[in-house]
């Protein structure tokens, strides 16, 4: 196949990335399309050794793409601007998590709206999400910076933003193609302090987020990608991406930084310019992005004031905008000297006295939901999670989730987990309110895509963490009126894809339910229907204990039912059961009974 | 603390420590004091560790003072010792003594149930005032009280008039479960009297 490859083709720079995302290993595709960015994953789709695939919109390609790297497979995400938005609320906790195999995500920005409705400078998000951004400047580097992104991705354990712009991605160049690059794919392993972002993980994770960030800055200053380039005029300029090409061709005697990887900045190779020549500009388009960051560092720089702020820039823009400043004299005296920031005062979360047991929140007594989990964790398969009080069901005893991300991101991470390993390995656990939030778009993105996946809707009819709030399925409105509702069973009837809807409540036909769609092929949906238990006024009953048949085996302790108490020789139910039973379900030895009880008070 | 006092509520999420929260910063307010009180809310409430701080004074500025309390009240015992952290020393303990609600690390017991309350209190320099809550929020009618006996034991030491508290239980609770807080406040005031 090599062999049959032209050495030298002259590609789009979105073809570019196309090919240099194969060339580099990776093995996943998904976008929504967005003008400038589509024809990278449309090239992708063409080449050998990759799958493709368009996803519902720019969120769930992201979190499908997250699947897929935690699956073990290079993967490249790609979207325009604006799309980042929609992927913003992945992408600022994907920060936390970092990746697997290494993940790319491509943005393509459109100064001069060619196409567009706003402007907007992705390399903002960068800086938001504190991760790397590439920024290649003509079809070459497309293709070559996607082995440095996979690389950058693995070696620093974050997702990586690769920036192009309208006329670098629409533009054509020859790309002298590379021996494809021979990846290893790292294995799943299931890691709750990495991939479960809870408050107690998830401030561990921001600490190492913010120590990456310094290291990425230190392998800034070091990188070939970032390289000062000598001139024959006293005069410096800053610049990446295609804007580089015009500052270049505009003064062609001007010494230059070039910078391939512009986030973070490099502040010694910016001071460095600085000792060559007594006047510095940074060209960019649309922000200062740079030019504040200069600033900061107390060094005079030409940015914005000549530089226009808006719209798309060109060598004959770029000339007639800068060249008068230049033909001005220099202020004299010493030379500037920057000033570096201080490194970050990362501060160690707050941890619990050593000496006291920790109290975590737990799943509710009488929460039938829990043997979703029961059930769930006998199966066999990667469990992602989502944004709930079922998150819970990660926790001892139940041990039963693997990851939580973002609102609705389990069913798109399920299905590219899927995807990228050809198997149906991985569960979604979702509730009903998160479902309603953004779950949906997952799941119609799984069924147009033909994923495998087992969807458990956990629906107890509320949006029980935040306080009880309605939402669609319910009808409820915020003045407790009741308005139309919307029900899951017909939605999924509606998306075509395979449903059933059971009683959670009863414990046979739930995991019957889930066992049996666990092994089905394709995309299946259990909702599993139980109010949730802090609405149930009314105690059912009370479990009754046969202490000359208890034997302490621990089923009904691993239920995680704050209710069971384990004692010396039998175990013992306090005044916070329900009466829900499910203990009395899973005793193997007929200890545990449900004696009818009174209203409660 | 520039005559701002602080009270502290700690106990397990479904005790009520957000409804005797709301009880004492209305007798505060019922006081003409200035009042800033933080709470949490979330999935930290489902059976977890729950903190909730009340501040009163001529003028408050910050909602929250990590372990300078002047007052902590602890609606179960191993919240409690977790609870003698939170105090200044010369402060004041008000736990239930009776209440123990195990955490999944002891029911697994992989930890320990701490014991020894009165002796760390002892230790800290704190004075601890160990109220039978439980037993008397039974008496009151309810189990579920236990967080206003608590607080009715701690309004024996805190400068506000009864009728300031009787205007918050009314301002703060309720009507369904008011006339059973009423018991319960009197009850627990009543206990601390007896024990101070």
């Amino acid at each position: 196949m090599i062999e049959a490859m032209p050495k030298t083709l002259f590609l789009m720079g979105n073809e570019a990335i196309g090919y240099g995302a194969v060339r580099a290993g990776a093995g996943f595709a998904c976008a929504y399309p967005g003008t400038p960015s589509t024809e990278i994953l449309e090239t992708a789709a063409t080449l050998e050794g990759i799958h493709a695939e368009w996803c519902v919109n720019e969120k769930v390609a992201l979190e499908t793409a997250v699947g897929a790297s935690r699956a073990g497979v290079r993967t490249i995400v790609t979207m325009k601007h604006v799309g980042l938005n929609v992927a913003a609320d992945p992408l600022l906790t994907l920060t936390e998590t970092g990746v697997n195999a290494g993940l790319v995500i491509v943005v393509a920005d459109d100064p001069g709206m060619n196409s567009s409705q706003n402007e907007q400078d992705s390399r903002n998000y960068a800086k938001f999400a504190k991760i790397p951004m590439l920024e290649p400047s003509d079809s070459q580097e497309c293709y070559d910076f996607m082995a440095e992104a996979f690389a950058l991705s693995e070696e620093f354990d974050t997702p990586v933003l690769l920036r192009s712009s309208t006329k670098l991605s629409h533009g054509r160049g020859q790309v002298v193609l590379r021996e494809p690059l021979a990846v290893t794919p790292p294995e799943y392993q299931k890691d709750l302090a990495k991939h479960m972002m809870v408050p107690q993980w998830a401030s561990l994770r921001t600490q190492f987020l913010l120590h990456r960030l310094q290291r990425l800055r230190e392998r800034a200053e070091e990188t070939p990608l970032n390289v000062v380039e000598p001139g024959t005029r006293d005069v410096g300029i800053i610049a990446s991406g295609v804007v580089y090409q015009y500052a270049r061709e505009a003064f062609p005697d001007a010494w230059f930084l070039k910078l391939g990887l512009s986030h973070p900045l490099p502040y010694r190779k910016v001071a460095e310019l600085y000792e060559h020549v007594s006047r510095v500009a940074v060209v960019e388009d649309l922000d200062p992005f740079i030019e504040e960051q200069v600033r900061m560092l107390g060094l005079p720089v030409i940015g914005k004031e000549a530089i226009p702020a808006n719209g798309e820039l060109d060598q004959d823009i770029v000339y007639r905008s800068l060249a008068p400043r230049l033909e001005e004299s220099p202020a004299g005296g010493e030379r500037p000297r920057p000033v570096f920031p201080p490194a970050p005062n990362i501060v160690d979360p707050p941890r619990p006295p050593g000496d006291l047991p920790v109290r975590p929140p737990v799943l509710c007594p009488g929460c039938r939901h829990r043997s979703v989990f029961t059930v769930l964790r006998r199966q066999k398969m990667a469990a992602m999670g989502d944004i709930g009080c079922y998150m819970l069901g990660a926790d001892p005893p139940l041990n039963a989730l693997d990851s939580s991300l973002c609102m609705g991101a389990s069913i798109g991470m399920m299905a590219g987990f899927n995807k990228a390993l050809g198997q149906k390995a991985a569960a979604a656990v979702i509730g009903d309110s998160t479902f309603f939030h953004s779950g949906i778009t997952g799941l119609i993105s799984a069924s147009y895509n033909e994923a495998d996946g087992l969807v458990l809707i956990l629906d107890n009819r509320t949006t029980a963490m935040t306080g009880h709030q309605g939402h669609p399925g319910t009808g409820v409105r915020p003045d407790m009126t009741q308005g139309p509702s919307i029900d899951i069973q017909r939605l999924c009837d509606g998306i075509g894809v395979r449903c059933t809807t059971v009683d959670a409540r009863d414990y046979p036909e739930l995991a019957a339910a889930v066992k049996a769609e666990a092994k089905a092929p394709g995309l299946g949906v259990v909702v599993a229907q139980a109010p949730c238990a802090l609405l149930v006024r009314e105690k059912a009953g009370t479990v009754v204990v046969d202490e000359e048949r208890c034997n302490l085996c621990g089923l009904c302790l691993d239920i995680g039912c704050p209710a069971i108490m384990p004692g010396d020789d039998a175990v013992s139910i306090t005044e916070a059961c329900t009466g829900c039973g499910l203990c009395v379900e899973v005793c193997k030895r007929g200890a545990l009974t449900l004696a009818p009880k009174e209203v409660a008070p | 603390m520039n005559g701002v006092t602080t009270v502290s509520l700690i106990g397990v999420g479904g005790q009520g420590i957000l409804l005797a929260e709301a009880v004492l910063a209305e007798a505060a307010s019922a006081e003409g004091l200035h009042v800033k009180a933080s709470e949490v809310h979330g999935m930290a409430q489902r059976g977890g560790s729950v903190v909730s701080t009340v501040r009163f004074g001529d003028h408050v500025w910050s909602p929250v003072s990590p372990n300078r309390a002047d007052v902590v009240i602890a609606t179960e015992l191993l919240e409690g010792h977790r609870g003698l952290r939170l105090l200044e020393p010369g402060g004041a303990l008000v736990c239930a003594a009776t209440t123990k609600i195990l955490p999944g690390s002891v029911l697994r017991r992989e930890e320990e149930y701490p014991q020894g309350l009165e002796a760390a209190a002892v230790q800290r320099g704190v004075r601890l005032l160990a109220v039978d809550a439980e037993g008397l929020a039974r008496e009151a009618g309810t189990v579920r009280a236990v967080n206003v006996v608590l607080l009715g034991a701690a309004s024996t030491l805190l400068p506000f008039g009864e009728s300031s508290w009787a205007r918050a239980l009314t301002a703060a609770v309720p009507e369904k479960i008011r006339a059973v807080n009423e018991r319960a406040f009197a009850l627990g005031r009543e206990a601390a009297g007896r024990s101070g």
